[in-house]
């Protein structure tokens, strides 16, 4: 990988904070660091050792644009079991995200993403991330939304669906990212239904559209809502896949952006088009080593990274060090618009359509 | 304050987890004995006539606390026996001795203070959150100690490293493989080795829930002061991490 004299710490310019989506996920990663002549980790000694692992870096990342830069860093794991994302377990997993913040600090990256669920248990409040000198830290948030609106549109034109004629829905449309999600899509639907827990949080949300003049309902329990959505993006923070849909049209478009993915497998509506959203394709170059290529990204398509993992990397590649995204809702379209610039720039575009049935055919 | 359970009459021996605390109990003194061997044999290899009467001292601890640890015994009524020559425990002081027939002092520190010690520090430590009374304290008292001279230790290791990073790391890596993977396999949940000559009777690992305790719990604290141990003298996360995860089970 790179000629750095030996016993002379690699650079680190930027670090990605993730957890394993599954144990599915965890398992396949620790039997590729067993290697092949060693027999995988049993699911229950998996689950006995995992959770005791201190935050730490599972691989480096090489990464290339396609405009010359390179830059190099780290996936850093914290290690939240799969089963303990739910709110029971907040203040350990935080304890776990402010470590991986530590490692990742200690490691000299000047800027790191808090991918999937360690921007969540930040929420928003960096002053919870453990002190720094010259780290900035960014939920990688923005980009994650630019792919999903652009997934959205790119599926429209692909299966002649009018998103302008359509109604959208956003489950954990009052969210980081369900909110960044609504504010770039609504004035490109026809209407839109929001949906979350908090009814407070779904009014001023509202509020916000209507004064923009969007058609806006909003709905706390997703059976309720006065009409089918045909375009649907579920960005809630769900511990597991647990989602189910509810009223939508037989034929819908579905993005599901969770990570871990919202949708349960038993949602699945036999005529609905479903597709993860808020990926991107690392189009210039990605090496991980140890080579946890297509393990630790475990994807149907190579280079395949989720977005707000992809975020602190356009940044690094871009030189611009900055705490792009910062949570609390405040993602805007020009913020989108920003970031999906100076991804494309380094060649880090739309991933392409899949789903847990494999690649996305067009219907 | 007293807890009640100092204010027992010797009739506690019958109590019913007294025989799960025995086998404890002939763990910990089993590896103290081993540490005081380990140190007294250390003394021998060190140049410094100051390094080698440390050696001396800490050897002489290993033994107080092995003695501690049979009293707190006593008190709960149960008789400690130890087996130095149990077959994990030999193969460990074996790790330890070869350091010493090479006069390794560092490999010899890395044997004893990274992994045996961080086994000790954080078995010790679990055992004190739930062992009742005097025996907790016994414990608990135990483990602070073994982080006084872990500390100690890690300055050596923390500026050998910084020397010549790729050696270091070769040699725990070396070191690893032969004493974790003996430690792993100790406290596996399934003995699948057989009996390791210490418990009295059958293994101790099955019955450790009755104590609040298990062989996961144990080798779980383990491997995470074992990981922090070794971040904290630099080694790479995802270095260390394929380590842990080529253990066996
Ligand atoms: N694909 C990617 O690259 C990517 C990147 C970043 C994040 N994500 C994922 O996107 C999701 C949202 O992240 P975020 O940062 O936006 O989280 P967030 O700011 O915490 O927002 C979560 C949203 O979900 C709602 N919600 C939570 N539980 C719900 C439930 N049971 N039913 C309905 N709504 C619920 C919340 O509102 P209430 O509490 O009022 O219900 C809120 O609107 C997460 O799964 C995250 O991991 C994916
Ligand atoms: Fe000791
Ligand atoms: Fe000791």
């Amino acid at each position: 990988m790179d000629c750095t004299a030996a016993g002379v710490a690699p650079r680190v310019d930027f670090a990605l904070v993730g957890h394993p989506e599954s144990w599915k996920a965890a398992a396949d990663v620790f039997s590729a660091l067993r290697g092949p002549d060693r027999i995988p980790l049993p699911d229950d000694e998996l689950k006995d050792i995992l959770p005791w692992i201190p935050p730490r870096a599972v691989c480096r990342v090489d990464v290339k644009s396609i405009a010359d830069a390179e830059a190099h860093g780290l996936y850093i794991d914290s290690f939240i079991p799969p089963d303990r994302l739910d709110a029971a377990c907040v203040r350990e997993n935080l304890t776990r995200v402010r470590a991986a913040a530590a490692y990742a600090i200690k490691a000299g990256a000047r800027i790191v993403s808090l991918g999937g669920f360690s921007s969540i248990l930040i929420e928003g409040n960096f002053d919870q991330l453990p002190p720094r000198r010259s780290t900035i830290f960014t939920t990688g948030n923005t980009l994650t939304v630019a792919f999903i609106v652009q997934g959205i549109e790119k599926m429209c034109a692909q299966e002649g669906r009018s998103l302008r004629r359509s109604t959208l829905l956003v489950v954990g449309a009052t969210g980081d990212v369900g909110s960044g999600c609504v504010r770039c899509l609504a004035p490109k639907v026809r209407r839109v239904l929001l949906h979350a827990r908090n009814v407070e949080r779904l009014r001023r949300l509202a509020a916000e559209l209507e004064a923009e003049g969007v058609d806006v309902e909003i709905g706390t329990d997703l059976g309720s809502f006065s009409e089918e959505a045909d375009v649907v993006v579920c960005a809630a923070s769900l511990p597991s896949p647990s989602l189910l849909l509810g009223r939508v049209a037989p034929d819908a478009l579905v993005c599901d952006a969770g990570y871990p993915k919202n949708l349960s497998p038993d949602a699945a509506t036999s005529r609905a088009t479903v597709f993860f959203g808020g990926l991107g394709q690392m189009t210039g170059g990605l090496k991980f080593d140890p080579d946890l290529q297509g393990i630790l990204n475990r994807h149907p398509f190579p280079d395949v990274v989720h977005g707000c993992l992809l975020e602190g990397i356009a940044l690094t590649l871009e030189g611009r060090f900055e705490s792009f995204s910062r949570g609390r809702g405040a993602i805007t379209p020009p913020h989108v618009m920003e970031i999906e610039t100076i991804a494309a720039r380094h060649g880090i575009v739309l991933a392409p359509f899949f789903n847990a049935a494999g690649p996305v055919t067009l219907q | 304050m007293e807890t009640l359970m100092e204010l027992k009459p010797p009739a506690e021996c019958t109590s019913p987890t007294a025989s799960i605390w025995q086998d404890v109990l002939a763990q910990a003194v089993t590896g103290e004995l081993v540490a005081a061997m380990n140190y007294a044999a250390l003394a021998e290899i060190c140049d410094d006539p100051r390094e080698a009467g440390e050696a001396r001292e800490h050897a002489a601890i290993e033994r107080a606390h092995a003695a501690a640890f049979m009293a707190a015994g006593r008190k709960i009524g149960v008789d400690v026996v130890s087996n130095v020559d149990g077959k994990h425990w030999k193969r460990l002081s074996g790790a330890f001795m070869g350091c010493v027939a090479e006069r390794d002092t560092i490999g010899c520190l890395i044997v004893q203070e990274i992994m045996l010690e961080s086994f000790a520090l954080a078995s010790y430590t679990r055992v004190a959150n739930v062992a009742p009374g005097s025996l907790g304290k016994v414990f608990g008292a135990i483990a602070a100690d073994e982080q006084e001279h872990a500390d100690h230790a890690m300055a050596i290791l923390k500026a050998e490293r910084d020397a010549n990073p790729d050696r270091f790391d070769d040699k725990l890596h070396r070191l690893h493989l032969e004493v974790m993977s003996t430690l792993a396999k100790m406290l596996a949940k399934d003995c699948r080795d057989g009996h390791c000559e210490v418990c009295v009777s059958s293994c101790v690992k099955p019955s450790l829930f009755e104590v609040s305790l298990s062989a996961a719990q144990l080798r779980g604290a383990s491997l995470q002061q074992y990981l922090k141990t070794l971040d904290a003298l630099g080694l790479p996360g995802e270095i260390t991490l394929a380590w842990i995860a080529q253990l066996p089970v």
